[in-house]
């Protein structure tokens, strides 16, 4: 039992990196209408804007609010140099170019920084103890900053006037513009945002593990897969499939062992999409 | 009656200039062997690349100064594999089709060198390399046996870490490969040397690179209560393994090949987490007089003593090993003559020799060499295989501090 509990734990927090990627590729594809493949290394320079940030000051909080500072940046200077000349171009023109983004990102950062992996320098502790489940101080602390970053991107979409344009957007750019939102603010309100959250989950991931320049590229697939399996252009949809895969890989590896369990995420959403193809929360004209 | 017009002369004067032109060429070609050195001088290889470039120049410089070999200086092409299959597959193709050499000498990861060996195989060409892939020895990469090896295999490393593990004592083994080559390499090596002994695994894991976490992985590992666990790994998941271990709050000791267990696994990590991690890496032929003549070599092009980068010593080997086997061939020999030297030169029987210039001496007196390393004694078997020494490390207070050497 404690075996099981422990995986679902490490499943947890695995899904809630996940799912804060998925975000971020759901919130671009609901209001800008592309997939875009530069998510993994926006990710990738938030984890060096906080890594450069915690050596200078110490502080990890600074050092993680410097690493959103940065993706919010790069997704806003994205917009503004690339995606805004393309936004009349067909999804596939934008999606390439969201590649070539990600390139010279990865680029800059290997130039920068080299291709060596650095680590945040953090004190380990050892776990605590319930009832012979281990818990990791730490653990907390990222899921607390996941779940307090999700707390303010759906806050935003729900509470604000700005957020209310997104979402009027969403549902349908035509009619939002003749009812008088102005495409460009919600478009630089929605690159900062999505930028600003997938630095926040290469900031958790490199926290977890090395921070490298392909780290936020390694994590565009499951990223992809749970914004699909969430209904693509649905926040919560994303964040729950997030989970979902995080939860499914890790409780499967006794029963399929370590190697397919990447293969895990596609067969979830793989069943998913036969039973019900607009994902777990997609609605039908959302996907059209 | 002089109808010769703009283009029949310009043809003319071309064939003129090809003709002269050809017979330079062919003096050139007669005189040189080229070679490439194609080396990790950036990416994972990087603590290591620089020191193995600058060997290969190094013996490249003493085999000319002694006359060359079997008539020819060699001559270096060098190009930085950047530890990555890619950029090395387009450095070697620049190498072989643009600067025609006849040996590519140095590769350092398996990945490389797997990814290399067919396009030297297909040139039928020289492949030198330091990489521990069992799959190298044996066709399809080695079937034409162009391929030596200068380092241990992972096979003979996982044996190596059988011998280590029986010697601490340890009863209960675990293993933990990356999945690929090297990685299950390693543990298998260990797994078949350890069961020999009597022994039992109570638990293996082979793992996917690039995980958010390897929880799950630790977890079924821990929980068959090893003692220690061998690894057969790299880096970065050591890194994160090893992370996430002592967050767990297990005891439990480690034995880790040194391209993983290295300097920056102690400064990724910390004194603490890394204390009592037993390393373990091949060690160069320290006592023999080709290892010390080395090291000076290497402390003057370095600054650093040539026991800090044992791929050094084996790269400056090569070179010699190649060159011996050259003189041995004769002028103009082709590469097929060459590689039937390449064992005459460095196996027994024959006087031992430690320098290129005491092996041509004795080529030349007519007596059968036999080339003691720097690196190790540089015996092949039939897959162009060596056996090193292994230094076994043990991680004290953020320092690899070598307790001993084993020989299998």
């Amino acid at each position: 039992m404690v075996f099981w509990i422990e995986l679902l734990i490490a499943g947890l927090v695995s899904g809630l990196v996940i799912g804060l990627v998925a975000l971020s590729i759901t919130l671009v594809f609901g209001i800008a209408r592309f997939p875009n493949a530069a998510t993994g290394d926006t990710m990738t320079l938030g984890a060096y804007g906080a890594l450069a940030g915690h050596a200078a000051t110490g502080s990890m909080l600074i050092g993680g609010a410097i690493g959103a500072l940065g993706g919010a940046a790069v997704g806003l200077a994205a917009y503004a140099l690339v995606f805004r000349r393309l936004s009349n171009r067909s999804t596939v023109a934008l999606l390439v170019a969201s590649i070539g983004i990600g390139f010279i990102i990865r680029a800059g950062l290997s130039l920068a920084f080299g291709h060596t992996q650095q680590v945040f320098q953090v004190p380990l502790v050892r776990p605590w103890r319930f009832q012979g489940v281990r818990i990791h101080p730490n653990d907390l602390r990222l899921a607390a900053t996941a779940i307090a970053s999700l707390a303010v991107v759906f806050a935003t979409l729900y509470l604000t006037p700005i957020g209310r344009r997104m979402r009027a957007v969403a549902d349908d750019p035509a009619l939002a513009r003749v009812s008088g939102i102005s495409p460009v603010r919600v478009m630089v309100a929605l690159w900062l945002l999505a930028g600003a959250v997938a630095a926040v989950a290469g900031v958790i991931l490199g926290l977890r593990t090395v921070v490298s320049p392909e780290m936020g590229w390694e994590m565009l697939l499951p990223g992809f897969a749970a914004a699909i399996l969430g209904g693509i252009g649905n926040p919560a949809g994303a964040v729950v499939a997030g989970l979902i895969i995080g939860i499914a890989q890790e409780m499967a590896t006794p029963v399929v062992g370590f190697t397919y369990k990447i293969a895990l995420s596609f067969v979830v959403m793989l069943v998913v999409l036969l039973v019900r193809p607009r994902g777990l929360f997609g609605r039908v004209e959302g996907v059209r | 009656m002089t109808t010769m017009n703009r283009r029949t002369l310009l043809g003319g004067v071309g064939g003129a200039l090809a003709l002269t032109a050809v017979p330079v060429s062919v003096n050139a070609q007669a005189a040189t062997f080229r070679i490439g050195a194609l080396n990790p001088v950036t990416g994972a290889g990087s603590p290591y690349g620089s020191g193995m470039q600058k060997m290969i120049l190094a013996a490249v410089e003493e085999v000319n100064a002694a006359g060359g070999a079997g008539g020819r200086r060699i001559e270096v092409f060098a190009e930085d594999s950047q530890t990555s299959p890619q950029a090395a597959v387009l450095a070697a193709k620049k190498l072989i089709e643009v600067n025609n050499v006849r040996a590519i000498v140095g590769t350092w990861s398996s990945g490389v060198s797997l990814a290399v060996v067919p396009l030297t195989n297909d040139a039928n060409i020289l492949l030198l390399n330091t990489s521990g892939a069992p799959a190298l020895s044996v066709p399809p990469a080695n079937a034409k046996g162009l391929s030596y090896r200068f380092q241990a295999t992972n096979d003979r490393f996982g044996r190596a870490f059988a011998e280590i593990a029986t010697r601490e004592g340890f009863k209960r083994a675990a293993t933990m490969a990356f999945n690929n080559a090297s990685g299950i390499g390693n543990t298998n090596g260990f797994k078949r040397a350890w069961e020999a002994k009597g022994n039992r695994v109570v638990a293996e894991v082979v793992y996917e690179p690039n995980q958010p976490s390897y929880r799950a992985e630790l977890q079924r590992v821990l929980a068959a209560r090893p003692d220690v666990i061998v690894m057969g790994s790299f880096l970065p998941d050591t890194t994160i393994i090893l992370r996430e271990w002592f967050q767990s709050g297990e005891n439990t000791r480690w034995i880790i090949p040194g391209w993983a267990a290295n300097p920056q696994l102690i400064q990724a990590l910390g004194a603490q987490v890394t204390e009592g991690i037993i390393s373990v890496d091949s060690v160069s032929n320290e006592r023999a007089p080709s290892f010390a003549h080395f090291d000076q070599v290497h402390r003057r092009a370095m600054n650093q003593p040539g026991a800090s980068n044992v791929y050094a010593a084996m790269t400056w080997d090569m070179v010699i090993t190649l060159a011996l086997a050259m003189e041995a061939a004769g002028p103009n020999a082709d590469m097929a003559a060459i590689n039937a030297k390449m064992r005459e030169v460095a196996n027994p029987p024959g006087e031992e020799v430690y320098t290129f210039a005491a092996g041509k001496a004795a080529l030349a007196a007519g007596r059968a060499i036999n080339y003691q390393g720097a690196s190790s004694v540089l015996d092949f078997d039939q897959f162009g295989d060596v056996t090193p020494d292994f230094g076994v490390f043990f991680i004290t207070k953020g320092q690899l501090e070598r307790r001993y050497v084993v020989s299998i």
